[in-house]
């Protein structure tokens, strides 16, 4: 839960010549996957997982540049936000850390993210996943707009769309016709290694 | 549990002119009361009426939300709150609740919720000390709401164990928590506790609040204190009858015996789910034996 000793010891398995993809993978991700067990355990809570996020993504931006795109390549990649009205993103940030952690690329859009957007961004990035969050029982609905506006535009097929958030649930999810339901970053992972594995 | 933003939705308001104004949010709050005709009043406008009084950004239109943390400028709808509760208390033969915010809660809310959740690990005399004038602020509240001769209901989702681990809890939540609800009880008022989410870890702790209700989300949870809630928002919101009428013997048998939504009803359910709920309430209370 350290940055600053985080960002020390990857400067100096870096002065050791240790392959940046190797501190990355055996390091922080090794690091981030322990979090989130712990925190499926409930050994770990919200503010222990968003300090070991801050750690995780001290290391992981000295990193970044140094890494090749050809050295590392995401199992996947993942668009993610919060639909329009909502600000609350501190859960879809814990998520993205783990979905990251997990070897995903993630393309955060951020949040309060209007329906249009979402579509523009699924069509610029062609993503595996659309991952859609929404802390509001006001603004969940949009979730199901998202999805018709996808079908509508022919950019549904071969996509898999899992939504999350405290008001959302299994049945919700059925409801809007979405490939999926977590509750928490660790569930979302294991949906998404499910999902993709056909 | 109706609040304002049901009313205003049915009664095609703007949520932000029935937040602001007393009167109006007394309206609404009577109407729906009239309409379903349930057995409390719970006064509550939206989650950030402290924290905008103290400062914070708060968008009412069209739906409450925080965009910040506390600056300098603040907008104080305290006194409609208690002027909302004064109306509905001589008007309405049910007991009157004004839901308050939980220090916890409220500090995280002037600190900006993910910072202050670092901080309680990171920095905690900084922590404390905003939690100390949270429950400061909130204890004169109390007072100015306890003078019109209401009831209370401390709201503390942030106090959850969905967010928080049981010693993070311990150390910042319960304190203030449990000294709310004495300073509450002095007056003769009626004082629940609404912590939505999970606590399941932190149920062994819950009747050492000394409150008189406790509305809280885990239909397995066992407690002295008298329960309330039992019916999911979701399932109210989706009006799957069965699973209602399920919920709803679940709660007596499990000993809630106010029954209520596990938090808010949201604002577009539609009236007759609402109905439903009450309906399968009072048969399930004349068949556990409990009387309105």
């Amino acid at each position: 839960m350290d940055e600053e000793k985080v960002s020390e010891l990857v400067s100096s398995a870096l002065n050791e010549k240790i392959e940046p993809v190797d501190i990355l993978e055996k390091g922080l991700i090794s690091g981030m996957q322990e979090v989130a067990s712990l925190f499926a355990r409930k050994e770990y809570y919200v503010p222990e997982v968003l300090l070991c996020s801050e750690a995780f993504y001290a290391g992981f931006d000295i990193l970044k540049p140094l890494i090749g795109k050809s050295s590392r390549k995401p199992k996947a990649r993942i668009v993610f936000g919060v639909v329009e009205g909502d600000i609350h993103d501190i859960g879809k940030n814990i998520v993205k850390v783990m979905m990251e952690a997990a070897g995903y690329e993630v393309v955060d859009l951020g949040r309060d993210v209007p329906v249009e957007d979402f579509i523009k961004a699924v069509d610029k990035e062609r993503p595996d996943i659309l991952a859609l969050s929404s802390l509001m029982t006001t603004t969940m609905t949009l979730m199901a707009d998202i999805l018709k506006e996808l079908e509508k535009r022919n950019l549904r097929r071969g996509l898999k769309v899992i939504v999350g958030g405290a008001p959302v649930n299994e049945e919700f999810a059925a409801s809007i016709k979405a490939d999926g339901y977590s509750p928490d970053g660790p569930s979302a992972v294991r949906l998404i290694e499910k999902l993709l594995s056909g | 549990m109706v609040c304002a933003d049901h009313g205003a939705y049915l009664l095609n308001l703007k949520f932000k002119e029935v937040a602001e104004d007393g009167e109006k949010l007394a309206h609404v709050l009577q109407y729906t009361y009239e309409l379903y005709g349930y057995d409390m009043v719970l006064v509550f406008s939206d989650p950030y009426v402290e924290a905008q009084a103290l400062g914070c950004p708060v968008e009412l239109d069209p739906y409450p939300a925080l965009i910040g943390s506390a600056t300098v400028h603040s907008v104080d709808r305290t006194e409609e709150i208690i002027h909302a509760a004064d109306i509905l208390r001589s008007s309405i033969d049910v007991p009157i609740f004004v839901s308050i915010k939980g220090p916890f809660t409220l500090a995280a809310f002037l600190d900006g919720i993910e910072h202050y959740l670092k901080i309680v690990l990171k920095k905690e005399t900084e922590a404390s000390q905003l939690l100390q004038e949270a429950l400061q602020y909130q204890l004169g509240y109390l007072e100015r709401i306890l003078s019109v001769g209401v009831n209370i209901m401390i709201g503390d989702p942030l106090a959850s164990s969905s967010v928080i681990s049981p010693a993070i809890f311990l150390k910042y939540a319960f304190t203030g928590l449990k000294t709310m609800v004495a300073k509450a009880k002095t007056s003769g008022a009626i004082v629940g506790v609404h912590i939505c989410g999970d606590v399941g870890a932190i149920s062994e702790y819950l009747d050492d609040l000394d409150a008189d209700i406790l509305s809280i989300e885990g239909i397995n949870i066992r407690t002295e204190t008298l329960k309330m809630g039992g019916v999911g928002t979701d399932t109210i919101l989706n009006g799957d009858l069965k699973c209602m009428r399920s919920e709803v013997e679940n709660a007596f048998k499990n000993e809630f015996i106010i029954l209520s939504t596990a938090c808010d009803v949201p604002p577009h359910t539609e009236p007759a789910n609402i109905k439903a709920m009450l309906r399968f309430a009072r048969e399930c209370g004349r068949e556990y034996g409990v009387q309105k």
